[in-house]
């Protein structure tokens, strides 16, 4: 004799309804939902449009990125790049990692520094002593090192939002920095300045 | 890096779009959204597995759309001319009688419509499940909630739209 198939209220059957279109009701309760749905022409309705709405759902386009965006995109992460070589990448062998970014940022406070030195030593006139001769590959090392710290330091700005160029540098780091050393050495200026006159 | 960014890119872009605009219901809005996702992907790509970049970039998507829909909140914007229209035109149909298409082109507008104005995480899971084709295991690890979580709101996100659909009132559109 035939199991007997309970019934199951409207409000049983539509909350079925989802797992039933999923395949997931075990065969006892999927045969007391085909049976209610068998009976009710509402619940039944509401079958066709829950299928429906899968198979629309499921129609609707693939849309593509409009090229502008992507044209954007691209635009931003060339700038990034060309502010942060290692933008995106962890740093390669050779590449300055966290580290090793101090030692160009050491470099250049050490060729401020000079460059503030090399203006004070000028408007002293201190007694004219001879710079040693540096070879041509010292002159070559040293003017690499000086463009590389410039231009990283002019990167670090750019990645913090400023925009520093030499001339910007120039005149808002060196030259405050060669005033502040004059200011600080002026009396032993003077006095150079005196031993000079009474030479002459 | 940038081959590798390119290609992510194209093999990416139109899923992160696709669910930005059925999502948010807006072209521009969706827009913003992919290339603020696109340009956090290119932040990310060396950190990223390349076998977990999908579910990353579900993640990242769908949070940031949910970041704008607060904003939009105040609003009360539902979906945009445009991308309704569109949404109703791609897909030619298959039905040679024009009443037909007429009907069902009415409620896919509806549709969509519906799709958009729903509550989270309903949306969210409609659009990966049911537009994109995504697994219940695929959105349960790019949502990071556990499988049968994603079962239920996804039945009741359904429940939701039958719902949303009854209530709305039926537009007769004839297409020339």
């Amino acid at each position: 004799m035939p199991e007997a198939i309970e019934t199951m209220t409207c409000e049983a059957a539509l909350a079925a309804l989802e797992p039933y279109l999923d395949g997931e009701l075990d065969r006892r309760e999927r045969e007391r939902l085909e049976a209610h749905l068998g009976a009710c022409a509402g619940c039944a309705e509401e079958r066709e449009l829950a299928l429906a709405i899968g198979r629309e759902l499921r129609a609707l386009p693939r849309l593509d990125c409009p090229a502008p965006v992507l044209a954007r995109v691209r635009r931003e992460v060339e700038r990034e790049r060309g502010a942060r070589p290692w933008a995106g990448a962890r740093p390669r062998p050779g590449e300055p990692g966290r580290r090793s970014r101090l030692r160009p940022m050491l470099a250049a406070a050490a060729l401020l520094a000079a460059l503030g030195a090399a203006f004070l030593a000028r408007d002293l006139g201190g007694p004219a002593a001879a710079p040693p001769a540096a070879s041509p590959q010292e002159v070559a090392r040293a003017t690499a090192e000086a463009r590389f710290a410039l231009e990283f330091v002019g990167r670090a700005g750019r990645r913090t939002g400023l925009d520093l160029r030499d001339d910007v540098l120039g005149r808002h780091l060196v030259a405050p920095v060669a005033r502040t050393l004059r200011g600080a050495l002026a009396p032993a200026a003077s006095a150079v300045a005196a031993e000079d006159r009474k030479g002459t | 890096m940038e081959g590798a960014f390119e290609s992510a890119v194209a093999r990416h872009q139109a899923k992160i779009y696709t669910f930005a605009c059925y999502f948010l219901g807006d072209r521009a809005e969706a827009e913003d959204v992919t290339q603020e996702v696109l340009i956090r992907l290119w932040r990310n790509l060396a950190k990223l597995d390349a076998a977990r970049m999908a579910a990353w970039l579900v993640r990242v998507t769908r949070n940031a759309c949910y970041d704008r829909l607060r904003q939009k909140r105040a609003t009360g914007r539902y979906l945009a001319p445009e991308l309704d229209g569109e949404a109703a035109e791609r897909v030619p149909s298959q039905d040679p009688d024009p009443e037909a298409t007429a009907t069902r082109g009415d409620l896919r507008r509806r549709l969509t419509a519906a799709l958009t104005a729903l509550d989270e995480p309903y949306r969210s899971v409609l659009i990966l499940r049911e537009v994109q084709g995504l697994s219940y295991q695929e959105i349960s690890d790019a949502l990071e909630v556990p499988l049968n979580t994603v079962r239920v709101h996804i039945h009741r996100g359904r429940q939701r739209l039958r719902q949303a659909l009854h209530s709305e009132p039926r537009e007769v559109t004839v297409h020339a």
